[in-house]
């Protein structure tokens, strides 16, 4: 299973947003990974990009809203991670639409994706835990 | 500085392969120690203050085995999705050590990974490398800049 549960920030609204993205992204990897021949994995795929375009962007500006609303100072540098990751799968999906549904492009964005979701939820959100920790804020809801 | 960005990548690989790959035990070696078969050679470029590029050597093996622990899945070969993956790693351990030795006297930036061939050839200011040793096998690190003039 993707999701660990150290991954928790205390933030039972974020969390549970984290824990349906890890569930979608692994649903993912396993359709990517299947020795089913691409063409059948195309629906399946396509399904789940248009998925993470709107579901990330939601979840992204629902956690900068937390962020607010606990003052976090590293507020304007994790919002810029936020914003190359949209900008990364809006480009990518772009392009496989462009390319015809190419795999290869396909195998990148989701090895990228594994790679950076991880680090992102186990590094850099866990810093959102440890200030409102710090602050006497955890467990605080917007 | 060259001891301080060696510093900074041995510590920033270890956090990230703690957190991300749940790795506690790395050990930092000569580079002269490293041998490998078959290997994906990533290069993550600096500029800035500094110029140059820092070349993440992972054997296969080890690549197959980061992408399993982060996946949970099983990975035969080194594809385009495990290059890519462990391509961000390297981006990953590169911009943590870019945050961590920045200041406002040392302004530096690093370009998207590249998969290349280690050119051991050209000449740098400073080098250094380091073979990390870990539990699911070794990476080696050069690590190769030059002051701006």
């Amino acid at each position: 299973m993707l999701w660990k549960d150290n991954y928790e920030l205390g933030v039972p609204h974020i969390d549970a947003q984290h824990k349906e993205l890890f569930r979608r992204v692994e649903s993912f990897l396993k359709v990517l990974r299947s020795k089913d021949c691409w063409d059948e994995k195309i629906p399946k795929i396509n399904e789940t990009l248009e998925f993470m375009k709107r579901y990330v962007v939601e979840h992204f500006h629902d956690e900068e809203e937390y962020q607010r609303s606990i003052d976090y100072p590293g507020y304007e540098a994790h919002k810029q991670l936020h914003t190359g990751m949209v900008n990364y799968v809006v480009e990518v999906s772009k392009k496989y639409e462009e390319s015809n549904n190419d795999e290869q492009l396909m195998q990148e964005f989701g090895g990228r994706l594994l790679a950076w979701l991880i680090n992102h939820v186990a590094a850099e959100d866990q810093r959102i835990a440890d200030y409102a920790i710090k602050k006497g804020m955890s467990g605080n809801e917007r | 500085m060259k001891d301080k960005l060696y510093k900074a990548f041995i510590d920033a690989t270890h956090n990230v392969f703690k957190l991300m790959l749940n790795i506690s035990e790395i050990s930092a070696q000569q580079a002269e120690d490293f041998r490998c078969e078959e290997e994906i050679d990533i290069s993550i470029g600096i500029v800035g203050d500094l110029n140059g590029e820092v070349v993440f050597r992972f054997p296969a093996e080890t690549s197959l085995r980061i992408v399993n622990i982060m996946s949970g899945m099983h990975f035969e070969e080194v594809d385009a999705f495990v290059t890519s993956a462990i391509s961000e790693i390297a981006n990953i351990i590169s911009g943590n050590v870019l945050t961590a030795i920045s200041s406002d006297s040392m302004k530096c930036d690093i370009l998207p990974p590249v998969q290349c061939k280690l050119d051991k050839d050209r000449e740098y200011e400073m080098e250094t490398s380091c073979c990390i040793s870990t539990t699911i096998g070794e990476i080696c690190l050069v690590i190769r800049v030059n002051r701006a003039s």
